[in-house]
């Protein structure tokens, strides 16, 4: 390897390294940096989540939900990513669809005695074909709700969530500055920050009086 | 122990057979152009996670609804030495570990030993002993009689495996060990209630439907390059068909997150809930306990 390739490795590996230590560093962002719940009912879910951003990004995180229970998702974030992050939550299901399969196939032409023609034409078939699609409803976004950094709620019947989480990108054009490599994936280390999604629960609370009493 | 330090502990705690997929696989570089120092516009990568209920969330609602503890579901550890192969050492930690979780909840605290010692042997061998640092071990032993600390360390346990192996890409191995430690959860459940008598029990188990879509999503996106992982994801796929025959019905009304009157907290509820009949059930049993004995057993 020529010297001068070294020697511009050696910087990129400058660049890339604060992103390495950073993405390390995230893994346990939500333990010390989104806020528990006061509540000593609340325990840690291990579903909880952290991860590195970068402006511009949205990610999603699946999660399930059972009936009976109470949860409770709390973000934190590095201050340098904003404090306007979009949180949305999604039911996520799978649903059968019927869909139309069209397929095109050349046959030979034949003329009235049945002989081939040495031509051809397109033939289309279309058949029905039952598949399974994901689909999702909206169930809440923070931004109607004053960007709201905390939810909580009963769950009556267990649900499989998406949690997107959207940084607000400083251009706003839905793309993030960077420093290019090639085919440029390597971020400065100022548009990225930690994300984290501290997820607690607890068996729901039965209110009224209980028991057989005289 | 306080809060904070409950959620230092535990959340790391828990079992999230969490399984993360940022790795976003740039290329190796060789060669390096000059004009690359600049500032540009570049897309951003979007990231989906997929995350998996801990078996410690499993256990403990079981334990509160009512279901007795049942030794004879565990996987003994005499079968620790004979696992040599390091697919079956891997999903047999993940086995382990999920019997870990569930004599902890149970209060079993002699037998919880015993698996934390099958599971420090596995980690051995299949290149996870870092996880397991002398002053976890010393934790372990140290809150053998306090139900609280022992779950919350179990599960811290189990948390170092999946950040290690999270940090050092090894998707494929995390794979594996999530997809058993699931795997033995709902193995346990279903071979210790009792369709008719225990309703919470049964009913958390036929949710498990979507829980296995998380695992599944999981799995796809190692299965093509790692051939163990795609094993695995024949052997769940399986499972899923079993599971795509319970009916979901109903509740009357849409799905909603909104708050109800005079309630204090939001209520996620309507949508579907998901049933399932007696032979449902034991289909769905049968074919979990092909699937976990085929990871569990030993050759003679």
């Amino acid at each position: 390897m020529k010297g001068f390739t070294k020697i511009y490795l050696v910087a990129i590996s400058i660049l890339i390294l604060p992103v390495v230590a950073k993405a390390q560093y995230c893994n346990y962002f939500h333990t010390s940096y989104c806020t528990p719940s006061e509540d000593e009912m609340y325990k840690p879910n291990g579903q909880s989540k952290s991860a590195l951003f970068s402006k511009g990004q949205t990610s999603e995180l699946s999660v399930i939900v059972y009936k009976g229970q109470d949860y409770r998702f709390s973000l934190c974030m590095d201050e340098n990513l904003g404090s306007q992050i979009t949180f949305k939550v999604y039911e996520t299901k799978k649903v059968k669809v019927e869909k139309v399969v069209e397929s095109k196939v050349m046959e030979d032409i034949y003329d009235e005695d049945g002989n081939p023609t040495g031509e051809q034409k397109e033939v289309v078939t279309k058949e029905t074909k039952v598949v399974e699609e994901s689909r999702k409803e909206l169930l809440y976004d923070n931004s109607a709700d004053n960007y709201a950094t905390e939810l909580e709620f009963t769950v009556e019947t267990t649900r499989r969530l998406t949690l997107e989480i959207s940084i607000p990108d400083a251009g706003g054009s839905g793309k993030a500055k960077g420093v290019s490599q090639g085919k440029g994936k390597l971020m400065k280390s100022s548009e990225m920050g930690c994300v984290g999604i501290l997820i607690e629960h607890m068996t729901t609370p039965k209110q009224g009086f209980y028991g057989t009493g005289f | 122990m306080n809060k904070t330090s409950k959620i230092a502990l535990t959340a790391l705690v828990a079992f999230p057979l969490v399984f993360l997929t940022s790795c976003g696989g740039d290329e190796p570089v060789d060669e390096i152009n000059e004009d690359i120092i600049e500032e540009v516009i570049e897309e951003v990568k979007n990231e989906s996670y997929y995350q998996i209920p801990s078996p410690d969330e499993m256990f403990g609602f079981i334990k509160e609804s009512g279901l007795k503890y049942n030794k004879s579901a565990l996987n003994p550890i005499q079968n620790v030495s004979s696992y040599t192969d390091p697919k079956q050492q891997a999903l047999n930690f993940g086995i382990y570990s999920a019997d870990l979780a569930y004599t902890a909840a149970f209060e079993e605290y002699q037998e919880s030993i015993k698996y934390f010692g099958s599971i420090q042997k596995l980690a051995d061998q299949i290149g996870l002993s870092s996880a397991f640092d002398k002053m976890l071990i010393e934790r372990v032993q140290n809150n053998l009689n306090n139900a609280d600390s022992l779950v919350s360390i179990t599960n811290t346990s189990y948390f170092s495996v999946v950040d290690y192996l999270e940090q050092n890409e090894q998707g494929g191995k995390l794979g594996l060990i999530a997809s058993a430690g699931w795997l033995e959860t709902v193995y346990i459940v279903s071979n210790t209630a009792k369709y008719g008598k225990d309703k919470a029990a049964i009913e958390r188990l036929a949710d498990q439907k979507l829980t296995l879509d998380n695992l599944l999503a999981y799995l796809e996106k190692y299965a093509e390059s790692d051939a163990d992982v795609k094993e695995v994801h024949g052997w769940f796929k399986e499972l899923e068909a079993t599971f795509a025959g319970l009916e979901e019905k109903s509740t009357g009304s849409g799905i909603t997150l909104k708050k109800k009157e005079g309630a204090k907290k939001m209520v996620l509820g309507g949508g579907e809930t998901i049933g399932i009949s007696e032979a449902q059930f034991n289909a769905i049993k049968d074919k979990i306990s092909e699937i976990r004995n085929n990871i569990v057993k030993v050759q003679a």
